[in-house]
């Protein structure tokens, strides 16, 4: 019931970022931010350490309150319709959001139950199995691995079918092979209609994982581009003169 | 409104086996609250009469609920913040006042497990007898862990990145709770024989009047201030 | 404006003490102390009021100014609360020879006292954005408000060891007192407005010096 009624309102982008404005104390970290990202289509956004992502995908989350501007989730504002909107946003950050005394299928459970799945167990299996996270269900959180408790943080941030995937900094601390399984799911999620916004450090793997690029600088878009108009190698020396030469 | 049950109980057995599974906070709150009567118990020895230990007794049951039960709250929020996992919890569709009820709910559980263990104790330290009125002495000692854990609750949220976590917790908490400290010692008081069932005259506990007005009392704080915490709840949550 | 507040709040305070000083046969402690003390305790109700609305108005638009009002009238009714407790002690020493007693109405006053205390050490604890701090406070301000009527009630409707028998003897006391009771209460609304327009202007310096 909730999916077909979603599905009608949704005429505009998966994720809608308008005018957005956030300022601490006396310093403005974002300044009039516009995105507007549709379904299947990943966007990778880049900046410097302060340039303000992480405080972009906080208000996006609905986790931090905007100054000005709106963010809105599949056509639900965050802020008015805070609860249709979190229904279909799913988060993976650098913390894991995971307890370590459950166990990996007990967290899933307990993930399961906050959003009021009907299907718990079954889509729980799903997920164990796309995240290649079965044989650990007994296992408890605290003794996972790094590349483990990040499978673990996108199995759940995936469990409830969210739309809009909002992904901080999750390539951070991973290894070869759990870098390319955590891009063959983000992939997945593209191809199946989502919409992703990420930031990373790593403008090789953000150019190669996403169809867009964005960069902050200073708290404004300086650039917004598809990522076969840009010339990936300038972009990944100095993305910030690139951006700066584009303008 | 079945979403809202379904939250409710899945953040409170999730609490309670997280803290089960941990065993830190609860063997603590133990220990403390038994310290805490023992070390009166020491302090009251040179009173000659028996109407001390009422006193005394009254006395450091309260103080061990009050100081354990700050424990429990400051573990409640301190176990989030571990993990990013409030971030969790605040990112699921459900209201805000929803994580306060189950964190509230789970805190009186841990309180009253707590309870089970350290009143007893209290009662054959300091001699006391209730008599045929354990169903009073329940009700009492339960709408104390509710006053206790529902300003505590609040609180603890907002004191967490502090780096006094403990004890500016332990000063707002306990500035709070003092009004209700009156009624509730009034009525250990009037179950530990120390008191007659009503009094006139002055002073504080004069003003409590009888058993049913302490008890009338304690419920009203505890509605009161469970409503007004589970109100103002999302404003101390929100970043 | 505020210099015309100050002025009329001293002169009502002046007059109210000289009549206070020459008119009376109360015992000379007791007698001063009860022109000082009355007025402070309504005072640092008042306060408490003015902090609740304070906080209130923080929480609903987010405005700074409401916030500096809290801040002022928390630190002007500390004031006050602290010197109704000590001029009740001293009071209380000097009629019935105890410093203290826990009857409601001093309990409620110690109350008052311990909650502006708190309320001022949260406002310099907290570490995080002022905007967070000062959110976290107006909620404590509100729970805190809680307590308050508690001491209301006590002071007005309870037999308590603390009213004292003494009736006033001249319609100048009743003067006195009235007089000292506007002229404090005009002193505290120049205090805590003197208090906001003093941190406004500190706020504004640390913008300018620090953007």
């Amino acid at each position: 019931m909730h999916e077909t009624m979603a599905e009608n309102r949704l005429t505009g982008p998966a994720l809608n970022v308008c005018s957005v404005s956030k300022t601490f104390v006396a310093r403005p970290v974002l300044r009039g931010v516009d995105l507007a990202v549709p379904g299947g289509q990943a966007v990778c956004l880049c900046g410097v350490n302060g340039a303000g992502k992480s405080t972009l995908l906080r208000i996006v989350a609905g986790l931090l309150h905007a100054d000005r501007g709106t963010a809105a989730i599949h056509g639900f504002d965050i802020r008015k319709q805070a609860e249709a909107a979190k229904r279909k946003l799913g988060v993976v950050s650098h913390a894991s959001m995971v307890y370590p005394e459950l166990t990996v299928g007990e967290n899933l459970n307990f993930a399961a139950r906050l959003h009021g799945l009907a299907d718990r167990t079954s889509r729980i299996e799903e997920l164990l199995t796309l995240t290649e996270l079965a044989p650990y269900r007994h296992d408890r959180a605290a003794i996972l691995s790094r590349g483990l408790l990040q499978r673990l943080a996108i199995a759940r941030a995936l469990l409830h079918r969210p739309v809009v995937l909002l992904a901080d900094e999750p390539f951070t601390g991973l290894d070869t092979g759990a870098t390319e399984r955590l891009l063959a799911i983000f992939d997945r999620f593209v191809r199946d209609g989502g919409a992703i916004l990420m930031t990373t450090h790593d403008t090789r793997l953000g150019l190669r994982c996403c169809r867009r690029v964005a960069v902050l600088d200073k708290g404004v878009l300086v650039l917004d581009a598809m990522t076969d108009e840009i010339e990936p190698d300038r972009f990944c020396t100095d993305y910030l003169s690139y951006a700066r030469s584009m303008s | 409104m079945k979403d809202f049950w379904l939250g409710l109980r899945a953040i409170v057995i999730k609490d309670i086996v997280v803290e089960l599974r941990a065993k830190q906070v609860l063997p603590t709150m133990i220990v403390l609250g038994m310290l805490i009567v023992f070390i009166l118990r020491m302090a009251s020895e040179s009173s000659s009469t028996s109407a001390g230990a009422p006193v005394m007794g009254a006395a450091a049951l309260w103080i061990a609920f009050l100081f354990s039960g700050l424990l429990a709250q400051e573990r409640s929020f301190a176990a989030e913040q571990q993990n990013g996992c409030i971030d969790g919890l605040l990112l699921a569709p459900l209201d805000p006042g929803t994580i306060y009820l189950a964190k509230l709910v789970a805190n009186v559980v841990m309180l009253s497990i707590f309870e089970l263990i350290v009143v007893p104790i209290g009662l054959i330290s300091f001699d006391l007898h209730v008599g045929g009125r354990w169903p009073q002495l329940l009700a009492v000692l339960l709408l104390g862990n509710l006053g206790i854990s529902s300003v505590g609750t609040l609180f603890s949220a907002a004191v967490q990145l502090t780096r006094t976590r403990g004890s500016l917790l332990s000063i707002v908490v306990l500035v709070i709770l003092m009004p209700m400290l009156i009624p509730a010692s009034f009525a250990l008081l009037v179950l530990f024989g120390a008191m007659p069932e009503q009094v006139g005259g002055t002073g504080s506990l004069a003003f409590v009047g009888s058993f049913r007005a302490a008890l009338g009392y304690l419920l009203a704080f505890d509605a009161v201030f469970v409503v007004a915490c589970w109100l103002l709840f999302p404003v101390v949550i929100q970043e | 404006m505020r210099r015309l507040l100050f002025a009329l709040a001293i002169g009502l305070l002046m007059v109210s003490t000289y009549l206070g000083l020459t008119t009376g046969q109360i015992a000379p402690v007791q007698r001063n102390i009860l022109y000082a003390h009355v007025p402070n305790a309504v005072c640092a109700l008042l306060c408490f009021v003015v902090l609740l609305i304070a906080s209130i108005g923080y929480l609903g638009n987010g405005r700074q100014g409401w916030d500096l009002v809290a801040i002022a009238s928390a630190e002007a009714g500390f004031v006050f609360a602290t010197i109704l407790n000590a001029t009740g002690m001293i009071f209380s020493r000097a009629e019935w020879n105890i410093w203290w007693t826990p009857s409601p109405r001093l309990v409620s006053s110690a109350i008052l006292w311990f909650l502006y205390a708190v309320y001022l050490i949260l406002r310099v604890s907290l570490p995080g954005s002022r905007h967070r701090n000062a959110r976290i406070c107006a909620v404590f301000g509100i729970i805190a408000f809680l307590d308050v009527p508690l001491v209301f009630i006590s002071a007005r409707f309870l037999p308590d060891i603390h009213r004292p028998n003494f009736s006033f003897d001249s319609g100048w006391q009743t003067a006195a007192l009235m007089l000292g009771m506007a002229g404090t209460v005009l002193l505290a609304g120049g205090l805590i407005w003197l208090r906001t327009s003093l941190l406004h202007s500190n706020l504004k310096l640390e913008e300018e010096l620090f953007p």
